[in-house]
């Protein structure tokens, strides 16, 4: 573990109890400064629980906070500095979506016009500059979930939580929203849970697995995944000769799994691309047996499957 | 004063957004026609209480009510009716000589008020617990100011709602009365609901306060009006058993924590007992939204 300076947020030992059940079962994490980490973990894991204990939503049973090195969450210190995006929680209704950023950028101490410059570019950037004035009431599902993660940067605090921040929106906005996300790494220290791994791999340069209230691994995305990439083939039967294969791209390396019928190829993107490989190999797999799909592979869906 | 700037914000924000609220609108217009309702039919019933009493006294007649108002006030039946409405020598005496409509609606007003608060703040901070939206509050304020500026807010939501029906009625007694209809008057009754507005403060934090016990606003609603029920028949039971010895001469320090007992504060003329009233009733209501917040201020969100 780093320490606090080097640091946005440490949490030690972290126990939340709810009767006799442990949410928190003393999860132990550090999250570096201006890292995107990937909260990765089963539903139940603990990883919501985790966010709103940092935002001084939850009061621990046990175990220390210590936010940008000032101690756990207190509004009076960390105002302004520190955003969530909270799982299950609406807006006001009755409120525009512009007149709220601006009443949020306030109370985080900017100036009015500071705040409206910054609540304009926000939601300009959510893809909402046509609805600034509309009533949360009348936006779509979709819309809402942009005002939150929208509000989330008004005047770009040092830490921003998000829980599930993609779900909910649709395949376009997801695009944009992970590519906004993924600008502001080294500048910003974000925190992501999601259960979406392929978002997560994309997005984030650190990961950590949570189970069962515990952190099992915590690591920068290339621990975690290695330097190999990989595709996969969804074939219509087992490839008689994996040998020819290999011998098709030298270097690389394949795994028939029965179950789902599919061939993972994994290679060293620096040594060879994927267009290549697919040139070189598909007129070799289509002489052995059909192939329905071809898809980039998720080492980090790999690795967490055989982590947790 | 970053802190009380920030209670500001959020008391603006706050009145803004109810206002706009369909509930709080509805309530709000239920309330000034009321108060209409209310002015117009003691007005008819003033009328026929005057013409009765012309009638005895063998007065000219009047079209308009309130134009025997004085030789009214000099009448037994209505110093007696108005003995037992008081149930305060020091308040009748105030009151006595008032113009009768300015009286109407002050009784009005004090007595709806507690059932209008609960109504339009009741479920203001249930509703923000239930839906979450507070969680887009707390890690920009302290829950403190989070919950003052909600009250502050609904404190005045319920002055606008005070004075609007103020206006309402003295708008029906205009039109009513036969000259009397001065702006006198309608100063005279927007004072009355300047009174009845500090009467609400302790109402509104009881209402306010419970509101922070629950996520559920119709349940937070609910239990504003069991609270307020139950504040005044404690009130009555208070009265009931006061007495000058034994266990019997410590019941009035109780009456000291219910609204009701500080309501006749508001109906004197003098400024010692008007200053007395308003500081004990704003001192309740922050009590019993202090009370509140303390469970708030140690639950999850």
């Amino acid at each position: 573990m780093c320490n606090a300076m080097e640091n946005a947020i440490v949490t030690t030992d972290l126990v939340k109890r709810y009767g006799a059940r442990r949410a928190l079962d003393g999860l132990t994490l550090a999250v570096p400064r201006f890292a995107v980490l990937g909260l990765v973990g089963p539903n139940g894991a603990g990883k919501t629980t985790w966010m709103m204990s940092v935002a001084g939503f939850l009061h621990l049973s046990s175990g220390t906070v210590n936010l940008l090195g000032s101690g756990p969450f207190d509004a009076d210190v960390h105002r302004g500095r520190i955003t969530i995006l909270p799982q299950d929680s609406e807006l006001p209704l009755e409120s525009h979506p512009l007149e709220l950023l601006v009443h949020y950028g306030l109370l985080q101490g900017l100036t009015q016009q500071e705040a409206t410059r910054s609540a304009q570019a926000m939601l300009t950037e959510v893809h909402l500059g046509d609805r600034l004035n509309a009533p949360i009431r009348s936006l779509s599902h979709g819309m809402r979930k942009r005002v939150m993660i929208a509000q989330c940067f008004i005047g770009f605090p040092e830490v921003v939580l998000l829980d599930e921040p993609l779900s909910g929106l649709d395949p376009r906005e997801v695009a944009h929203m992970r590519a906004f996300l993924t600008r502001r790494r080294g500048r910003q220290t974000i925190v992501i849970s999601s259960h979406n791994l392929h978002d997560i791999e994309v997005m984030c340069d650190h990961i950590a697995f949570v189970e069962k209230g515990r952190t099992i691994r915590f690591a920068t995305l290339e621990e975690v995944i290695g330097t190999d990439s990989s595709l996969v083939y969804g074939l219509t039967s087992e490839p008689g000769n994996l040998d020819a294969l290999s011998a098709a791209v030298p270097g690389a390396s394949f795994t028939f799994q029965k179950d789902t019928s599919e061939l993972v190829c994994r290679y060293d993107p620096r040594q060879v691309t994927a267009e290549a490989i697919n040139a070189k190999l598909l007129p070799v797999l289509l002489a052995q047996c059909g192939v329905r799909t071809v898809a980039q592979g998720s080492n980090l869906e790999t690795e967490y499957l055989r982590t947790t | 004063m970053n802190g009380l700037k920030q209670v500001w914000r959020v008391a603006c924000y706050e009145w803004f957004d109810a206002l706009r609220s369909r509930r709080a609108l509805v309530v709000l217009l239920l309330y000034m026609t009321a108060a209409v309702c209310n002015m117009y039919w003691s007005i008819n019933l003033l009328h026929k209480l005057e013409n009765e009493l012309v009638t005895v006294l063998q007065l000219p007649p009047s079209e308009h009510a309130g134009v025997v108002s004085t030789t009214l006030w000099k009448s037994k039946p209505f110093q007696r009716m108005m003995k037992e409405v008081t149930q305060n020598d020091l308040v009748l005496k105030d009151i006595t000589g008032k113009h009768p409509v300015e009286l109407i609606y002050a009784w009005f007003a004090f007595f709806y008020t507690p059932l209008l608060v609960v109504l339009v703040a009741g479920n203001r901070i249930a509703e923000d617990l239930g839906s979450g939206a507070v969680r887009y509050m707390i890690f920009r304020i302290s829950r403190s100011s989070w919950t003052i500026g909600k009250f502050i807010g609904q404190v005045l939501m319920i002055g606008f709602a005070l004075v609007l029906s103020s206006v309402g009625a003295y708008a029906v007694a205009k039109y009513r009365l036969a000259g009397s209809g001065t702006p006198d008057l309608f100063l005279n009754m927007l004072e009355w609901s300047v009174r009845a507005w500090v009467f609400s403060f302790p109402y509104l934090g009881l209402a306010m306060g419970l509101s922070h016990l629950t996520k559920s606003g119709s349940k937070a609603t609910v239990m504003g009006i069991f609270a307020i029920a139950i504040c005044f028949v404690v009130s009555i039971l208070l009265r009931h058993f006061t007495g000058d010895s034994g266990w019997r001469a410590y019941v009035p320090y109780l009456s000291l924590l219910v609204p009701e007992y500080h309501k006749m504060y508001m109906w004197r003329n003098a400024l010692a007992p008007l200053v007395t009233g308003t500081v004990y009733l704003m001192t309740l209501g922050f009590c019993y939204l202090l009370a509140g917040y303390a469970v708030f201020r140690r639950r999850d969100v």
